[in-house]
């Protein structure tokens, strides 16, 4: 996988990103980055891949519910400054409709409206959607397609191929977790406030 | 960056007033589990789709056995009129289940809600042949319609053609999905006759390939077609395999090839037969990607094969690498080289194709 050219933007979510290792970086090319062997440049390089990684696992496993009509929100605590990049990433696959991401100290709001995306950070996930769901005068949850998920995921399981090992390997725990994958997987009923 | 209040995103999307509810799902779990369990074998290793704006794959989940369970994989209907002596569905099985079919509505309605709700990124429809092919394309080409027109459904849709599918049935599947496929099941006709008494090789399967092959264009179909084969059901080689792959790869211009190693089920004709390893199949996915990613020439691969015309357990490469190496016409040096050079040549190879990562990303470790 090549490094891509806009990685400063990746470079900047790392949990332990600098302004001094961002200020060095910016001298540095993606191509030069790709090949170098210069100990401060494989470091940049291995933060920016754990950026990617962590996001590309985020727009997998993060799981949406609707909120009434017009939202659908989801559990996400990353380990790295990626909330934007994840909840734009849902506005951009869901047109039209508000998607939050957030836990419980911080959350995320895009919109896509006809091709621009407007975003708002928040305080904590409960309060964002009481906010919300006040100014829609919703009160009801909408449904919650899990149940129909487990049936189907439970039907393509052919026991002649079970590999525990590559299982865990592609899906991480810790990755399962900030996309509180294993919050949904291991309670039958998740509420608001488990956010 | 445009940061606004949230009183006037709420204001806005009400304005817009979309429904991420979508259409309502009520499905007996046991018709969903019963036509899921249709497609447990069917494989789809990639989501990605070269079309513009570019469709990424992404797999959302993966199953105990460590594959991508990323599209909602189901039958149509598992009823079925042929007579395949491997499975389960068929018309000859003597354990068959109850019969379930869906409609377009509800898979419309499934596909939409799993897909919002980010499980899934698509559908992969496949179908028993019900009482009339014609009418099983029919509907399945329907629900397709009904996500792309009606709901603007912008995910993937792989779409399985029937071996009765007419033409113009097949020219509107590849107007609607992403990618085709027809399942080839036997390397050769004699090989299927064995495996299914209705089945005919020429017409049900190749000449439909054809079609396909005939009727796409740089609009359409933008991830191609694929098939499918099932390992080891009617005793045939890895050679007899290869030689099939070859004409799949250079002929028909699949984009892939599918391999599944055959397991027996109970009530089926074939169910005393012996089931096949689970290697074998990853042998051959070995083979079929020193052909079709390192571009290694057919002479060379045949030295994987043994004096029975099957793969041994280990790795094709380092077959074909001891083999060469003896031959004195070839030079030590060239034959490590090319060995050796994988990943390099691989990314080469990528970037002349313009083939994304996401669909060559899955060799299997040997």
């Amino acid at each position: 996988m090549r490094i891509p050219d806009d990685f400063l933007h990746y470079l900047s979510a790392h949990e332990d990103c600098s302004e001094r290792l961002l200020f060095r970086a910016k001298d540095i090319s993606a191509e030069e980055l790709d090949v170098s062997i210069d100990a401060e440049a494989k470091r940049i390089r291995k933060m920016v891949r754990q950026v990617q990684t962590e996001v590309h696992r985020m727009e997998a496993f993060v799981r949406l519910r609707p909120l009434g009509p017009c939202v659908l929100y989801g559990y996400l605590k990353p380990r790295h400054r990626i909330g934007e990049i994840i909840c734009d990433f849902f506005a951009r696959r869901n047109p039209q409709t508000i998607v939050v991401l957030g836990n419980g100290h911080e959350s995320w709001i895009s919109f896509n409206y006809g091709g621009e995306i407007l975003r708002k950070r928040g305080a904590k996930m409960a309060e964002t959607l009481e906010q919300l769901k006040s100014s829609f005068n919703c009160s009801e949850e909408g449904r919650d397609v899990k149940d129909i998920w487990q049936a189907y995921y439970d039907s393509q399981y052919s026991p002649c191929h079970k590999s525990a090992k590559s299982s865990h390997k592609r899906m991480p725990r810790r990755d399962q977790k900030a996309a509180g994958l294993r919050m949904v997987q291991n309670k039958s009923i998740v509420t608001l406030d488990d956010f | 960056m445009p940061m606004v209040t949230l009183e006037k995103i709420a204001r806005l999307a009400q304005e817009s007033r979309f429904d991420s509810l979508g259409p309502a799902v009520d499905v007996d779990p046991e018709k969903l589990s019963s036509l899921g369990e249709g497609t447990r074998y069917d494989v789809c290793a990639s989501t990605h789709s070269p079309r513009n704006p570019n469709l990424p794959g992404i797999c959302h989940s993966f199953s105990h056995d460590g594959r991508c369970v990323s599209l909602f994989k189901t039958l149509y209907t598992n009823y079925c009129s042929h007579q395949c002596n491997y499975c389960t569905n068929a018309a000859n099985c003597s354990r068959r289940t109850a019969t379930f079919s869906y409609t377009p509505q509800e898979l419309v309605g499934i596909t939409l809600s799993m897909y919002r709700a980010n499980y899934i990124e698509g559908l992969f429809l496949s179908s028993g042949s019900g009482r009339n092919e014609d009418h099983i394309m029919e509907r399945m080409l329907e629900t397709a319609r009904m996500l792309r027109q009606k709901h603007e459904f912008q995910g993937y849709i792989h779409l399985k053609v029937l071996p009765g599918a007419s033409r113009s049935h097949i020219q509107e599947a590849m107007e609607l999905a992403d990618r085709v496929s027809i399942n080839l099941e036997a390397a050769s006709a004699s090989h299927m006759s064995e495996m299914s008494s209705t089945k005919n090789y020429e017409s049900d399967i190749l000449q439909r390939q054809r079609y396909i092959r005939d009727l796409a264009t740089s609009e359409n179909l933008p991830a191609g077609q694929t098939t499918q084969l099932v390992v080891g059901a009617s005793n045939e080689c890895d050679e007899e395999i290869f030689k099939r792959v070859l004409y799949e790869y250079k002929e028909i211009g699949v984009r892939r090839v599918y391999y599944s190693a055959f397991s027996p089920q109970d009530g089926t004709p074939f169910q005393n037969n012996v089931p096949q390893p689970k290697w074998r199949e990853v042998r051959l996915y070995q083979m079929d990607w020193l052909f079709r990613v390192y571009h290694l020439h057919p002479q060379e691969i045949w030295h994987a094969f043994d004096e029975n015309g099957l793969l041994p357990n280990a790795d094709p490469k380092m077959t074909i690498a001891r083999e060469l190496v003896d031959l004195p016409r070839r030079p030590e040096h060239c034959t490590l080289s090319r060995a050796a050079h994988g990943s390099r040549h691989r990314a080469q190879k990528r970037q002349e194709n313009n083939c994304s990562q996401k669909e060559t990303g899955h060799l299997p470790k040997g």
